[in-house]
């Protein structure tokens, strides 16, 4: 086993952690919008993780590589854009309208 | 010397890392707490476990493609990680007002 053979032993159990991590906090959670927070790490981390290791594998010039890099892009980029339909989306549905209310301050309160 | 059926080529066996799909293994077993989630809470909180669902199941198939050495198997992973993203959209979408 050699140093490469470590890094991506390395880069891949960090990688599941975050993911089962990710998963263990959507549960922990008693409200969406604070497990929308927790979708970022599997999202972000373990993508980039993953395709490192791929590509430590393989190269990056070979077409692992690439398109593991192409899939932790899309997950970084799409996973935003859905984290923010997905809490408009619960905004809508509870309150009725996405914008403000006229007395409504957008500030978060005291836990 | 027959032309008629070349001799068939030897059976390829293409190496498999075991260390890749016990990872895949683990990852899939943190489905099981989004599976708790999607039945016992909110439905917005069931959109947010089925999201990281789709997200967790792309990585899945990206570990398996590297563990088994097939590269057309990374293709699975691109087309779940896009249509993921398309059906959280569309379930966020009917979740504002239709559900």
């Amino acid at each position: 086993m050699n140093v490469a053979d470590v890094v991506v032993a390395v880069l891949v159990t960090v990688a599941v952690l975050v993911g089962v991590l990710s998963c263990i906090g959507v549960l922990m959670t008693r409200n969406a919008y604070d497990a929308l927070h927790y979708t970022a790490p599997a999202s972000v981390v373990s993508p980039v993780l993953l395709a490192v290791a791929v590509v430590i594998e393989e190269g990056i010039g070979s077409q692992a590589g690439i398109k593991s890099i192409i899939v932790a892009l899309l997950l970084i980029v799409l996973n935003t854009v859905l984290v923010h339909a997905t809490a408009r989306a619960g905004r809508i549905r509870d309150k009725g309208r996405w914008a403000l209310e006229p007395n409504e301050k957008a500030t978060i309160p005291d836990r | 010397m027959s032309v008629l059926a070349p001799p068939l080529a030897a059976e390829v066996v293409l190496p498999v890392s075991t260390g890749w799909l016990i990872a895949g293994a683990v990852l899939l077993a943190g489905c099981f707490p989004l599976l708790w989630v999607c039945l016992r809470r909110s439905i917005l909180e069931a959109l947010v476990a089925v999201e990281l669902a789709g997200t967790i199941t792309t990585l899945v198939l990206l570990i398996i493609a590297q563990g088994t050495h097939r590269q057309p198997f990374f293709d699975l992973a691109l087309v779940s990680a896009v249509l993921s993203f398309g059906g959280g959209l569309a379930f966020a979408r009917f979740l504002e007002r239709w559900v």
